[in-house]
């Protein structure tokens, strides 16, 4: 006698539930690593190493971003094995903000040394070597701003590599044209003004860009932010959002709507770049590496740019504030971290490596100017490590740059969920950008959500 | 003599169990032992490094009391109701097209149907991105040129869905028209015959025979769907990420998006609600859709 066969309802039912199931939970349950309960990476403290340039030795496997910055540090990594020959750097380009926090919470096939966000480095710290000790010489010659984000219950995580200063990107013929002198650009109320002035003789101007990427979006508000002294949380990861110096800048940007002075697009593309080479768009505040766009993307209009220190947000206040910005890490289990460390020292503290990187090289001829380096040594107006930019009518933009960040004040770690707060915060903003949102609503539902879904679960 | 048939009958040769072993092992590592994993973890709090915290349900009253949580159940609802009951209806349009043996040209109807299916969603959805954006895309142009204004169609809360799901039919309305040209190809064809000789009209043929006939392979297509818009992740992460301002976030991209927080304990317990509500949905597309022969 045959078995009898099973009930199709039945099969059906469990059919579906375990294909459910597989296909929801099991695929979650896949990702997750290690074992919940278990020992935890715990932070490791580097030492210095103790073999000289000559007598290091070894393979590195060092981790970068790929396009042209993967072939700018190619040919500075070239340079520090000329100055340590036995030491083999394996430099490869990598999707990081893919796969590096996955790499660091498995631990396997970790590198020796990896280019990271500053916004990420928080989130991971006990996965990454306590560089307190070795950055202990450098400190004070080191912008705040940088140790400041690179600090997690006052131990330092991170090599300390670019600073990214605000500055206004003008146009000069335009300002020209409407007698506005730039130098007379002191304070962001002076903007509006000027603003105004230049919409009155073209109606058809919209002259101060907003962007309308949430991500973007609350970087450049964290950048206004920071110009302030204050960031979205403090040391102690309290969250500060319900402040006078919030509460300002979305003031400032409530008023720029109101009186149709905004160009609100998405940054650097079709339609944003549009408006840059019509004159639509005159003022564009924005971090150093909007530079990119005059010197690559702006056709009509290049030339015609130039760059000065943000307006203040009250009268003598600092003139920039850090718009993101990277740095270097040493994972905990990496297999050689002291010669990942001999590599980051040499270029970010040592005087061939940081010339490697900023100054001319074969793919920048001019010299890297989307950044400048965080290392005060470095930032010596009188040896400017990039020339001044042609498609900024032959300005000096090191001198500019350096001058302004010069004033960046220090700011409090950025706490490991900063990227997860956009959902609320930066689209909020936006909100705010398109004036369906107030000021005091921005700041209260932004400040309710990020409390409880992230600050509360951390 | 009885007792010892009955003890050959548990003497069965290792050999069958050692060839089928395989399989066990793959599926008890990949997919049971997961499953188990994943379960515990919805009831604690993991970051995915250090010390994992019991919670008990912690993570479950969470995600429930949460409008996030529910929006992008309400999301995936929408897009659920702007893609199954089209797909269905256009997936059996396209099955009758492409049953008629007097249909000139079926290999190419039939190429034209499934190529989205087989081509690469990515892909797709950067063409999305370029044909639907509200500056220099190519539906905006064409409406342009006939007097009608830009429409923000990935970039405004009303038209975000609709496109995304217009996304979703393109891509998978090919795999519906296999599924129910299938179910079509089964409905011997001497029922058509008689119902002909009975004087029934195509309409009524399709009505009194094709549809009730295909039913089991709808209410297939229907739960298969199901389960797919509600983990619909692809679409939405890589055309609008989830925006603007979370109205295409669905459930499975929030599942998501508690991954990359590194919050596994609640993206593991999302995982397990979702499951549930799958589950209830399914069985209410098979209870609704069951052939009334078994209705009973």
């Amino acid at each position: 006698m045959s078995e009898p066969p099973m009930d199709r309802r039945g099969f059906l039912k469990g059919a579906l539930g375990l294909g459910a199931l597989a296909a929801t939970g099991g695929t979650l349950a896949a990702c997750a690593p290690g074992t919940p309960g278990g020992p935890g990476a715990q932070p490791s403290k580097l030492a210095k190493p103790t073999a000289s340039a000559a007598s290091a030795k070894g393979e590195i496997t060092i981790w970068n971003r790929s396009g042209d910055l993967f072939k700018v540090f190619d040919a500075a990594i070239a340079k520090f094995r000329e100055a340590y020959p036995n030491v083999t750097v394996n430099h490869q380009a990598v999707d990081i903000d893919a796969k590096l926090a996955n790499t660091l919470i498995s631990g396997t096939d970790v590198p020796d040394g990896s280019f990271w966000d500053d916004a990420k480095i928080g989130g991971q710290a006990e996965h990454l070597y306590d560089l307190t000790d070795l950055i202990a010489p450098y400190r004070e010659q080191t912008s705040p701003y940088k140790l400041s984000v690179n600090t997690v219950e006052g131990k330092i995580y991170g090599v300390p590599w670019d600073l990214d200063p605000g500055l206004l990107w003008y146009r000069e013929d335009i300002l020209e044209s409407a007698g506005i002198d730039p130098a007379s650009l002191a304070t962001y109320d002076d903007l509006l003004t000027a603003a105004r002035t230049i919409k009155e003789q073209d109606p058809k101007t919209r002259p101060i860009h907003l962007d309308k990427s949430p991500f973007l979006g609350q970087l450049w508000l964290e950048m206004l932010a920071n110009q302030q002294g204050t960031s979205l949380t403090d040391a102690q990861g309290r969250l500060r959002l319900d402040s006078a110096e919030y509460r300002r800048v979305f003031a400032w940007i409530q008023t720029a709507v109101k009186d149709g002075l905004v160009t609100h697009a998405p940054y650097l593309e079709p339609a944003d770049v549009n408006t840059l080479e019509s004159g639509q768009q005159v003022f564009v505040p924005w971090a150093i590496w909007w530079s990119f766009a005059p010197q690559q993307l702006l056709k009509a209009t290049k030339g015609k740019w130039r760059a000065a220190p943000l307006p203040a947000w009250t009268p003598g206040g600092p003139r920039s504030g850090a718009m993101g910005g990277s740095s270097f890490v040493i994972p905990a289990k990496a297999k050689n971290p002291e010669l990942a460390w001999l590599l980051y020292e040499f270029l970010c503290f040592k005087e061939p490596g940081y010339t490697a990187v900023y100054g001319p090289n074969s793919v920048y001829p001019g010299g890297l100017s989307t950044s400048i380096p965080s290392y005060q040594p470095a930032l010596d107006p009188a040896k400017p490590l990039f020339q001044p930019i042609e498609a900024l009518g032959g300005q000096d933009l090191w001198k500019v740059a350096v001058d302004a960040a010069a004033t960046i004040p220090a700011a409090a770690p950025i706490p490991w969920w900063w990227a997860q707060s956009v959902d609320y915060l930066g689209n909020n903003v936006q909100r705010l950008m398109e004036g369906k949102m107030a000021p005091d609503d921005v700041i209260a539902e932004s400040a309710q959500k990020i409390q409880r879904n992230l600050i509360d679960r951390s | 003599m009885a007792s010892r048939n009955r003890r050959d009958r548990f003497r069965v040769p290792p050999s069958p169990y050692l060839f089928i072993a395989p399989f066990f092992v793959v599926f008890a590592a990949f997919g049971i032992y997961p499953l188990i994993y994943a379960l515990q973890l919805s009831f604690m709090r993991w970051r995915g490094a250090g010390e994992a915290h019991w919670v008990g349900l912690g993570n479950y009253l969470y995600l429930l009391t949460s409008p996030d949580f529910w929006a992008s159940l309400g999301n995936s609802a929408v897009m659920w109701l702007l893609i199954v009951p089209i797909q269905v209806i256009a997936g059996l349009g396209g099955a009758v097209l492409l049953a008629n043996a007097k249909l000139r040209l079926r290999g190419l109807f039939r190429v034209a149907f499934i190529a989205p299916f087989v081509t690469p969603l990515v892909a797709m959805a950067q063409v999305w991105i370029v044909a639907f954006d509200q500056d220099y895309g190519l539906v905006n142009h064409v409406l342009n040129l006939v007097g009608l204004p830009d429409v923000g169609w990935l970039t405004s809360t009303a038209w975000s869905k609709p496109t995304l799901a217009l996304l979703f039919l393109w891509k998978t309305t090919g795999f519906a028209i296999i599924i129910l040209l299938a179910g079509l190809q089964a409905v011997p064809g001497g029922v058509y015959e008689a119902a002909a000789l009975d004087g029934a009209s195509r309409t009524r043929q399709f009505w009194s025979i094709t549809v009730p006939l295909v039913r089991r392979s709808m209410a297939f297509l229907v739960v298969v769907q199901t389960l797919a818009v509600f983990q619909m992740f692809a679409e939405p992460f890589v055309v609008t990420e989830g925006g603007p301002y979370g109205s295409t976030t669905t459930a499975g991209l929030y599942l998501y998006d508690h991954i990359t927080a590194s919050d596994l304990g609640t993206g593991a317990a999302n995982s397990f609600l979702l499951v549930l509500l799958v589950f209830g949905l399914s069985l209410v597309s098979v209870r609704l859709l069951r052939p009334k022969d078994e209705a009973s």
